[in-house]
């Protein structure tokens, strides 16, 4: 789906990812790397075929889009160094050419050596790009005249219609003053959003961008 | 060997004499069977001696067997008693001490529970007291004990007090394992005096209850049953005219003022209220609409603080109070003397829990039990009716026993790993022993094994995982302690959300509350616990910080506690009574009372015979409403309505919220629902019903809904624990998360399979559903078209828990409810 935002056109990608074809730029957001090893190296039973299937997700979308920049507004590592990570410098080698860049989230601690190794670019705490400024935690009051785009909250949204209905999906959130991206590894879970009047949602579904 | 000979028996049999008593025939029978080395069931009602009949038998056999003082202090222990609740722990120790102490018998009896403190475990664990009373939770955390295999050594018997309780639970499942596990050690050491006993009310299936708790056919078994009849006195609290009553609703506060003369004429009265919110609104409406009882009357739970509850039981024993307002924590075997009176308020659900409530009045032998029930809507009457009549004619529910749990077996291997460590070879067979396990291939055995060793079936899936490994001495153990500690905090088989401890700023703990009412409250609002209204401060160190408020009125917090299903006995004696009521062919008053609203729904539709099924059609402004009304349980009517709304959905794209209570379903859709006679016998019809059923389950939520409490019994999801919170961010997840997962990635795990086995074969009751829609099949059905609300569909369409069931493209569906919420706009 595409939208108008702020003068620019984006493109919302039902993988959770959003696209700016003007700098040919595509962000994502709490991709959470080395989770799933996390909680298997802690003893909880999470199959590594999770975060590969995020891998195998990020690398269509690369070949969809084919971006010069990849972003990702904070939350790309889960926690420390684990296999996940290897996978992913395996897969960081395949698009050597790919710039990217990292807006420092809450989990991402890793040494400034780790980043430089895998080339990864990184912005503290955030990285503006014309009418936008990509953060990870959007601020709450802020007089800034860029328009934040953020993650970090793993936005969700529940429909609710006639007849007691009830449909929860994650979602984009654009609202007066920031925009939150859904978080891109499907390995999380997610958190109720409310739109204030004339604030914008779109519900990810397993087959489009929808918005409600 | 003949006890009456013996040393201890005539010494028991004196003692008794002093106190002007003499054992009841199946008292003296247990303690023959139990010195002859029989393992059974004692089976008798409430209030006459069950705890006497085993605890004294292994009391005779200690006093015949010739003085032996050299034992080692750790391997004192001679009984394990297991009880289910806290609260009877304590009163048992005090009439064994009691009794010890009388019978120069120098043992220590010692509890270990939930409300234990740390210093008492640490002298036990040194010191091991002869008798251990114990919850199965507990049990469990003994054997995750480093050095708990030598514990047992010189242990005579296992009791679990109140089986039948245990029995239809996975904590009956952690019973069966702990004394596996036991008895394979005393076997290892070539020591074998182990015997086994339940003790248990009556229930349908008392066989089958001495069969799971000892399942080796090679011991000598036996049920003792006490010959003595408990007279028992049921009578409903009336309205004067049925239309104070609401048509649903779970509080009864409007009969409330009728309680104040049964109290007043009582010595003490127990007021059994089902859920633990409702209770704190009753207390404090009683205390509203007779200020004299303050004072008088108090209220237990199980939220409550444990000094706070230990206040509560001690006065009732000394008969201070004049009411107590309990839940199911006031359930069981406690013998409060001055409890001359019980009331049930609202429905209890089932015959034996009705019966097991009223004998906690009158509790001694051969005094009468008397049981009050009190409607809190009007058909409840209808089931007071159907529940007097199955108690007059002993027609009690069977408790099933859960088999095949692998979540509990994935626990249980885990503690023991924790613990000593163990051989996977010997308790392989120790397992496959038990009744609930019996089943277990060996292929699901190595699954299990490789879900704690390696992490799952696919080795490179789960790289890096860690959690038991084999040790140098060929045992599997865990080696990080952080693991251990998360585990001891989860070990048990009741899932409830994170619970939060409750202060006063000045000092005392209250009780409980879960999380999630915390997360709602602002500093400055007020609410009711323990029957008091306090001021909520904030939360501090993961405990919430209260001061006492001067508010009347305050919300009352809700624990989310389960929802108890109406049982098939009950369901089928109650649409024998709603036949009755029209009929007017029946004595009971109830039916007279409720007549009006018969009459009612008559006028607005129909009642439904024995022989027919009732379906209503209702169209008004919250959509298309289809009730249907085959009386056959909560549960049941959960698969069923799944069913039908697949099936009806596969005739159209169609979206249904579906919602349930123990008489009926409704389907409610915001399109038209098609429904006709010819349509209707075909959705409720038997052929193809195996496979139409598993694709309705694969498309609600039911067995996602099941694998709340697998994922927290087996340790996948952490839950929060009284006033331990485990603060560990990174590995938060949910259970509902993890139902994904595996559903994508790994299919064949068993704890998933476990989710849709526990659908199917403990929620359906296949036979059960197979049966109904044959009725159905051979029945009339009958189809009305209402134009408002029934005094049946009434309190189904107020239920709030809700399964949804679609056929519609999802992306059409979200179109559809936002131009319909654009309409309302």
């Amino acid at each position: 789906m595409t939208i108008t935002s702020h003068g620019e056109e984006l493109i919302l990608d039902k993988e959770r990812a959003l696209y700016l074809p003007q700098h040919q730029l595509l962000a994502i957001s709490d991709l959470h790397l080395g989770k799933s090893a996390h909680f298997r190296q802690a003893g909880v039973q999470v199959p590594a075929t999770i975060g590969q299937s995020d891998m195998q997700r990020l690398s269509g979308l690369i070949e969809k889009y084919r971006p010069k920049t990849l972003l990702i507004t904070g939350d790309m590592f889960h926690h420390g160094l684990n296999t996940d990570i290897d996978d992913f410098s395996d897969w960081r080698n395949a698009y050597a050419d790919l710039k990217l860049l990292l807006v420092k989230g809450n989990h991402d601690k890793l040494s400034h050596a780790d980043y430089a190794s895998m080339q990864i670019e990184i912005h503290d705490p955030s990285f503006c790009l014309g009418p936008f400024c990509f953060i990870h935690d959007a601020p709450k009051n802020d007089a800034d005249e860029l328009y934040p785009i953020s993650g970090h909250i793993h936005p969700g949204v529940t429909i609710v219609g006639k007849a007691k209905q009830r449909l929860k999906f994650p979602c984009f959130y654009f609202g007066n003053s920031y925009a939150v991206l859904p978080a891109f590894s499907l390995f999380t879970g997610l958190y109720n959003v409310y739109p204030k009047n004339n604030e914008r949602i779109f519900a990810v579904t397993p087959k489009a961008v929808v918005e409600v | 060997m003949d006890q009456t000979k013996t040393k201890g028996y005539k010494q028991v049999k004196q003692w008794l004499k002093t106190h002007k008593r003499k054992p009841f025939q199946f008292q003296e029978e247990a303690w023959q069977y139990y010195l002859n080395g029989y393992s059974g069931l004692v089976n008798a009602p409430t209030g006459f001696g069950k705890t006497f009949s085993l605890f004294l038998a292994v009391v005779i056999e200690a006093l015949n067997a010739s003085e032996n003082s050299n034992k080692k202090a750790k391997d004192r222990l001679q009984l394990i008693w297991i009880t289910p609740l806290r609260s009877l722990a304590k009163d048992i120790a005090r009439a064994m001490r009691e009794t010890l102490l009388e019978l120069e018998l120098d043992w220590h009896v010692g509890v270990r529970n939930g409300d234990t403190s740390q210093a008492e475990k640490v002298q036990q664990k040194k010191s091991m007291p002869e008798i251990l009373l114990i919850t199965p939770e507990s049990l469990h955390l003994l054997l995750a004990q480093k050095g708990s295999s030598t514990l047992f050594k010189n242990l005579k018997c296992i009791v679990a007090d109140e089986w039948h309780e245990l029995l239809g639970s996975k904590r009956g499942v952690l019973v069966e394992l702990a004394v596996s596990r036991i008895k394979g050690l005393q076997k290892q050491e070539k020591q074998q005096f182990l015997r086994v006993w339940g003790i248990s009310a009556t229930i349908g299936n008392i066989e089958e209850a001495l069969d799971v708790l000892e399942p080796d056919a090679d011991t000598k078994r036996i049920i003792v049953k006490a010959d003595l009849e408990k007279k028992i006195l049921i009578k409903s609290i009336l309205p004067d005219d049925i239309e104070t009553l609401p048509w649903a609703g779970h509080l009864g506060l409007k009969l409330a003022y009728k309680l104040l003369p049964i109290i007043e004429k009582s010595k003490t009265t127990l007021i059994f209220i089902n859920t633990r919110g409702q209770s704190e609104m009753w207390y404090q409406h009683l205390l509203n609409i007779e200020p004299e009882l303050a004072g008088r009357i108090a209220i237990h739970h199980g939220s409550i603080d444990f000094e706070l509850r230990n206040w509560i039981e001690d006065a009732l024993h000394t008969g201070q109070l004049k009411a107590v307002i309990a839940t199911s924590s006031l359930d069981l075997g406690v013998d409060f003397k001055p409890v001359d009176t019980v009331v049930q308020v609202g429905s209890p659900k089932g015959v034996a829990r009705f019966l097991q409530r009223a004998g906690r009045s009158g509790h001694s032998p051969h005094e009468t039990s008397k049981i009050y029930f009190l409607p809190t809507h009007a058909l409840e009457l209808v089931e007071a009716a159907a529940i007097k009549e199955a108690a007059k004619t002993n027609n009690i529910e069977s408790r099933e026993p859960f088999i095949m749990v692998f979540d509990t077996l994935v626990q249980y291997l885990v503690t023991l790993a924790i613990g000593d460590g163990f051989d996977d070879k010997v308790i392989y067979n120790e397992v496959k022993n038990t009744h609930a396990f019996k089943m277990i291939l060996p292929e699901e055995w190595s699954w299990v094994m490789q879900f704690i060793t390696s992490g799952g079936d696919s080795l490179s899936a789960y790289n890096e995982f860690k959690k038991v490994t084999k040790d140098e001495d060929g045992l599997w153990k865990v080696k990080s302690r952080q693991l251990a500690m998360r585990h001891r905090l989860h070990i048990g088989t009741i899932v409830s959300d994170a619970m939060l401890k409750v202060k006063f700023l000045s000092g005392g703990y209250v009780g409980m509350v879960e999380e999630y009412f915390v997360t709602r409250l602002k500093a400055g609002d007020n609410f009711r616990l323990a029957g008091r209204v306090l001021e909520f401060i904030h939360v501090k160190d993961m405990t919430v910080i209260v001061r006492n408020s001067k508010q009347k009125n305050a919300i009352s917090p809700s624990w989310n506690g389960g929802r108890l299903p109406l049982s098939s006995n009950l369901g089928s004696v109650l649409r024998k009574k709603y036949n009755e009521a029209l009929d007017k062919t029946h004595q009971d008053e109830e039916l007279d009372v409720v007549y009006p609203l018969f009459l009612l729904q008559e006028k607005r539709s129909h009642v439904p015979r024995n022989d027919e099924l009732l379906i209503e059609l209702i169209n008004n402004k919250e959509g298309f409403h289809l009730f249907a009304y085959p009386f056959e349980g909560r549960l049941v009517h959960e698969v069923l309505a799944a069913l039908v709304a697949y099936r009806l959905s596969k005739l159209l794209p169609i979206s249904f919220s579906i919602a349930m209570n123990d008489y009926g379903f409704e389907l409610l859709s915001e399109t038209e629902i098609p429904m006709d006679e010819s349509i209707a016998y075909e959705v409720f019809s038997p052929k193809n019903l195996t496979e139409d059923i598993t694709l309705s389950i694969n498309s609600t939520e039911m067995a996602r809904r099941k694998f709340r409490d697998i994922a927290c019994i087996s340790g996948l999801v952490f839950q929060g624990y009284p006033g331990k919170y485990v603060a560990n961010k990174h590995l938060q997840s949910s259970a509902g998360l993890f139902f994904n997962v595996f559903s994508d990635y790994d299919p064949h795990n068993l704890l998933l399979r476990q989710a849709y086995d526990e659908v199917f074969y403990q929620q359906l009751e296949e036979p059960r559903l197979a049966a109904a829609l044959e009725r159905i099949q051979y029945g009339a059905i009958v189809i009305t078209h209402p134009k408002s609300f029934t005094p049946l569909s009434f309190p189904i369409k107020v239920d709030s828990l809700r399964e949804n069931m679609s056929s519609e493209e999802l992306e059409q569906r979200i179109s559809r409810m936002k131009a319909e919420s654009d309409k309302i706009k």
